[in-house]
């Protein structure tokens, strides 16, 4: 029995990757929250000239150092204390509400990635593995159907809570979604209308045979970007947690696990947000924006392409034990006592010394990759999936990068007036993205 | 009569907003290069990091020393009536000198209760009890550490304390000890 299953497992691996796939990327994506808490909250630091989170540690026994992570200890505190915490619901809210809305932009944000091209379409003996999950006509309209469903655990959150603070933040929250839905919609029309398809691989595929989206529609681009913002409901857009003015928004009454939830849909929301601008407007897994490099061009050379990725993190490692470096001279000069200052250069000195060792195995790994990954050697279905892993990463990097922006701009821009966000809506994102659309159709259709 | 703010005409191309945008997070970008690279934060590691104080601030409590070492207090009570938080428990015996009364069997001031208003220091006749030690950070593990002892009172080094401050260098170890103690063994107070 075992032994058949092994054997249709050998005989079909590219029917069984597009089995895992739908369960594998969410989760993958997931994975990513942790670190993004990091970055926001270290982000944040940095940005107004303070340490952050950096007291959670885990001793290493025999080592006796303690290895605080750079703050990545605070998230498992975090879950700890946010899991382990009463269940407290309370007395006026609707019950069965108030435990559903949690739960809903969770599962949203976990369901959008399968309307994500991860990866081009691989063609196999009898078939096509795309990198979309559900690879349906209807394509980013589904998306954005779907990404919007997410409100709806904010508002019925809101309600359930029964009270006036959640309340006022849920209506909020509903009121920008629909306003900013109308210029994300028309925005994006603008790059369909020139690609001539609604499918997202479509969308990619003519971004890696031509230029990449933000060079042919920057005006959307500009416009898409800032009702992505929105629709994550991330500053300056926040109007809808407002702490300054409705205490903590649509999740005042929520906490311990439930709270966990919505954070974890925000953070998600901004991950999916992320990739899809990188998806429509900054080629999705193509690798640069010229033509000539497409799909076809990164699986004739996949083993070079990991290498240069291998080597470029490799730097970054190396880079981040300079900065490491410096940071210990720097501690080392401190006024902090005797005792903390040589836990701390105990501490570097293991950084510096994983990293190193990390770094150097990714540039023998990133050697090896160049000289043993070929066609030749690992034989079609294996360059396939490692294109397609290869692929997968590009999108993670470029969408990394607009995690960051979401982040750099929160801890940049003071939160707009809500009347502020209505008047940037209507009366001047929609007008653009409409004459955008415009000045696009009348362009397109002279260029042919 | 309120007073009219005028509101800060913005010229179109700040109203766009982009532009603007752009040069705050060029400024933001600054700070996160600086930060990064160098690590050399404008905050301070609290508390391994102690700020470094004044001697004028009321920092944690310290008692003054004869020259032969023991204590200055007389346990007249005088502190212990004066303090506002009642943190300060005295327990006299009578002293081994003739000269001298009373001394402390037990000192404790207990530092949680302490609201650090320095009346005890301005109370005290014999200048047996200051607050200069600049300690501003006490750190411990449960309630019982918080209440310091008279060891942990007399616990200092006249080397930490300035050369002009003489009270503390009378004590031993200090500068001035050793004619202040020759005088003291004659039978000066101090």
């Amino acid at each position: 029995m075992l032994s058949t299953i092994i054997d249709w497992i050998a005989a079909h691996p590219y029917q069984v990757v597009g089995l895992v796939l739908p369960i594998v990327i969410p989760l993958a994506l997931f994975q990513i929250l942790p670190l993004l808490v990091l970055m926001e909250r270290r982000g944040a630091a940095m940005i107004q000239d303070r340490a952050g989170p950096n007291r959670a540690y885990i001793p290493i026994p025999f080592l006796n150092v303690k290895v605080r992570g750079f703050g990545m200890i605070f998230n498992l505190t975090d879950a700890v204390k946010l899991l382990f915490k009463e269940h407290f619901t309370p007395p006026f809210v609707h019950k069965g509400y108030y435990r559903i809305a949690p739960a809903i932009p969770l599962i949203t944000g976990l369901l959008t990635p399968a309307l994500i091209p991860w990866f081009s379409p691989i063609v196999y003996q009898g078939g096509v593995l795309s990198g979309q999950t559900i690879d349906a006509n209807s394509g980013i309209l589904m998306l954005f159907a779907m990404a919007s469903l997410s409100v709806y655990g904010v508002v019925l959150g809101s309600w359930a809570s029964n009270s006036k603070y959640s309340l006022l933040g849920g209506m909020r929250a509903s009121a920008m979604m629909i306003s900013y839905e109308v210029s994300m919609g028309l925005s994006v029309i603008g790059m369909l209308m020139i690609v001539g398809s609604v499918s997202l691989t479509d969308v990619v595929e003519w971004q890696g045979q031509h230029t990449w989206g933000f060079v042919v529609q920057p005006v959307g681009f500009l416009l898409f970007l800032v009702s992505m913002f929105a629709e994550c409901n991330r500053n300056p857009f926040d109007v809808a947690e407002g702490e300054s003015e409705l205490v903590a928004g649509f999740h005042t009454e929520f906490n311990g696990v439930k709270f966990m939830l919505y954070m974890s849909a925000e953070y998600l929301h901004m991950i999916v947000a992320s990739v899809l601008i990188a998806t429509v407007y900054f080629g999705g897994y193509q690798l640069l924006p010229i033509p000539g490099f497409g799909p076809e061009w990164v699986k004739a050379h996949v083993g070079q392409v990991l290498a240069i990725g291998l080597v470029g993190m490799a730097l970054g490692l190396l880079g981040f034990v300079w900065v490491i470096k410096n940071r210990k001279a720097i501690h080392a000069r401190s006024d902090s006592n005797p005792q903390d200052k040589a836990e701390r250069a105990k501490e570097y000195g293991l950084y510096m010394a994983v990293f190193t060792l990390a770094g150097l195995g990714l540039l023998g790994a990133a050697g090896a990759s160049w000289a043993l990954i070929n066609i030749e050697r690992l034989g079609q279905g294996w360059i396939d999936f490692i294109t397609a892993a290869v692929q997968f990463n590009i999108v993670i990097a470029k969408a990394l990068l607009f995690c960051w922006l979401f982040v750099w701009v929160r801890w940049t821009i003071p939160r707009f007036r809500y009347d502020q966000i209505m008047d940037l809506g209507w009366k001047v994102l929609l007008n653009v993205a409409l004459v955008n659309l415009l000045v696009t159709a009348v362009v397109a259709k002279l260029i042919g | 009569m309120a007073k009219v703010v005028p509101r800060p005409h913005l010229s179109l191309w700040e109203n766009l907003y982009v532009v603007e945008i752009f040069k705050g997070l060029m400024t933001t970008w600054g700070h996160v290069q600086k930060n990064v690279t160098t690590g050399a934060f404008e905050t301070r590691n609290y508390p391994e990091e102690a700020p470094s104080l004044p001697r004028d601030y009321r920092a944690r409590h310290r008692l003054m020393k004869r020259p032969d070492g023991s204590p200055r207090c007389v346990a007249c009570f005088m502190c212990s009536t004066a303090c506002p938080a009642r943190c300060i428990n005295i327990v006299a015996e009578e002293a081994d000198r003739a000269d001298i009364e009373k001394r402390p069997a037990t000192f404790e001031i207990d530092l949680l209760l302490c609201v650090f208003c320095g009346f005890c220091v301005e109370a005290c006749p014999c200048d047996a009890i200051r607050m200069d030690t600049t300690i501003g950070v006490m750190v411990h593990d449960n309630r019982r550490d918080f209440i310091i002892t008279k060891d942990k009172l007399l616990d200092w080094a006249p080397a930490d304390y300035p050369a002009t401050d003489t009270q503390s260098q009378k004590a031993p170890g200090g500068t001035l000890n050793a004619q202040a103690l020759a005088e003291f063994n004659a039978g000066s107070r101090h």
